[in-house]
């Protein structure tokens, strides 16, 4: 299988983790539509007071920017990424029976990228012997919680595609 | 209501072709019975000759019989009773024949981003004369499905389908599965070979909307015998990189289709030139998953424009 030529990763790999990406990114721009038009919650930074109270964790995708792109560095980084936002989609269960199925949609998505990543670091080699430390999951009380935190998530998520996007497209420039 | 006689079969289903020994036991009390009660056997309305009758220790008759080999997938076997000067039906039991199921072939599957299920489809094989159940059954594997990881789901077809459709939460859409039918009767099981895929190498995308480019400051009215063409690509489609093709004929006459590609999918718009002037065309247009891996989809319903 022909390799990135920026990178030891296979095209094919690359090229379809590219469009996971876009999957993924089509899937959370469809959650947030929802939630503005069924909800009202439109804009994030109206939550971020709530979020802060919440503890909504973030992604670090620092070997993944511009600045201090590290190939495996951002895999690695890529993978425990997704593997919160699974977790955090998880939590949002029961955010509303509108919104589940695309929830659902959402969390499946972001579940076969991140197998995606985890099974080309297997094959190369580098997938980690010990999983790393998980971050605590904020606990919602509320419908309106689940429903401020999928703002806030969708959000976060869609910053962390758009840096992952990038590193990728770098990965895979012929 | 005291039970008069009773048949009993090894099997209730048999190869079409085999014969089968049946035997039918009479109570000896069933009322109004002469002391020898004489058993006589009919398949269908036909007395079937060659039974063997005895006594058994608690005072019944059993009357036992091997049947010619059977030719026809349903048969109703009697035993019955000859009393004054009528013959009497004690009871029934209806023979079933075929064969095994045959293994099903031609399984094909594609991904449907509708749906958003993996729908896969077969030939069931010759009709064997039984009920069959089909089955769908498909595993998780790494590489090239030469080892199971996860089993996934068995997928049971509606009523006598020769499809069945996987649902997105048993999918990983980008790792390998391997899949095959299986058919199953009285009379055994037949196994399809097996596929491996990948969900979304087999992905069919529905086909792109084509329009007439209309002229307008930006867009230069097209040349003499050229057209001006723009397309959609299906919406759900858009985070798959695409490649198009486009193909025309004039309406009238018998030109054959003419051909054009690819085209890449962020083009979204063309200036087909070479064609009759004057002329009324047919246009229609599809896509296909590019560079990775999928299925055409059908053509575009068509566009009619004329030079």
């Amino acid at each position: 299988t022909p390799l990135g030529p920026a990178s030891s990763l296979p095209q094919s790999f690359l090229l379809k983790c590219l469009e996971q990406v876009r999957k993924v990114q089509a899937d959370g721009a469809a959650l947030q539509e929802r939630l503005c038009a069924t909800h009202k919650l439109c804009h994030p930074e109206e939550l971020m007071l709530l979020g802060h109270a919440l503890g909504i964790p973030q992604a670090p995708l620092s070997s993944c920017s511009s600045q201090t792109l590290q190939l495996m560095g951002c895999l690695h980084q890529l993978h425990s990424g997704l593997s919160l936002y699974q977790r955090l989609l998880q939590a949002l269960a029961g955010i509303s029976p509108e919104l589940a199925p695309t929830l659902d949609m959402l969390q499946l998505d972001v579940t076969d990228f991140a197998i995606s990543i985890w099974q080309q670091m297997e094959d190369l080699g580098l997938a980690p012997a010990v999983p790393p430390t998980q971050a605590t999951m904020p606990t919602f009380t509320s419908a309106f919680q689940r429903r401020a935190g999928g703002t806030l998530v969708a959000s976060n998520l869609r910053s962390f595609l758009e840096v992952a996007h990038r590193a990728l497209r770098h990965f895979a420039k012929p | 209501l005291e039970e008069c006689g009773r048949i009993s079969l090894p099997a209730s289903t048999v190869r079409l072709g085999d014969s089968i020994t049946a035997s039918c036991t009479v109570s000896p009390n069933c009322s109004r019975l002469g002391s020898e009660a004489q058993i006589l056997w009919k398949l269908e309305t036909e007395p079937q000759p060659g039974e063997r009758q005895r006594r058994l220790e608690d005072g019944s008759q059993e009357s036992t019989i091997t049947l010619p080999p059977l030719h026809h997938p349903r048969a109703l076997l009697s035993c019955c009773l000859r009393w004054e000067n009528t013959l009497q039906i004690l009871d029934q039991a209806e023979l079933v024949a075929g064969y095994p199921p045959a293994a099903p072939h031609n399984l094909s599957c594609l991904m449907n981003l509708t749906t958003n299920s993996l729908i896969c489809q077969w030939e069931p094989g010759p009709d064997n004369h039984l009920p069959t159940n089909f089955t769908l059954k498909s595993f998780r594997s790494r590489g090239n499905c030469q080892t199971q990881e996860e089993p996934i789901p068995d997928c049971v077809p509606k009523d006598a389908e020769s499809r069945c459709s996987i649902p997105r939460k048993h999918l990983q859409l980008y790792q390998n599965m391997g899949i095959w039918v299986q058919a199953e009767n009285a009379l055994g099981t037949g196994k399809s070979p097996e596929l491996c895929l990948v969900p979304m190498d087999v992905v069919k995308l529905e086909p792109p909307t084509l329009w007439a480019l209309a002229p307008s400051p930006e867009v230069a009215p097209p040349q003499p015998g050229c057209l001006l063409l723009r397309w959609e690509l299906w919406k759900p489609s858009l985070y798959i990189d695409q490649k198009c093709e486009l193909r025309h004929q004039p309406q009238l006459g018998e030109a054959s289709w003419a051909l054009v590609g690819p085209l890449l999918s962020q083009t979204l718009q063309y200036e087909l030139c070479g064609l009759l002037p004057s002329t009324a065309y047919t246009l229609q247009m599809r896509c296909v998953r590019w560079p990775l891996p999928g299925q055409w989809s059908d053509w575009s319903p068509s566009l009619i424009l004329t030079t």
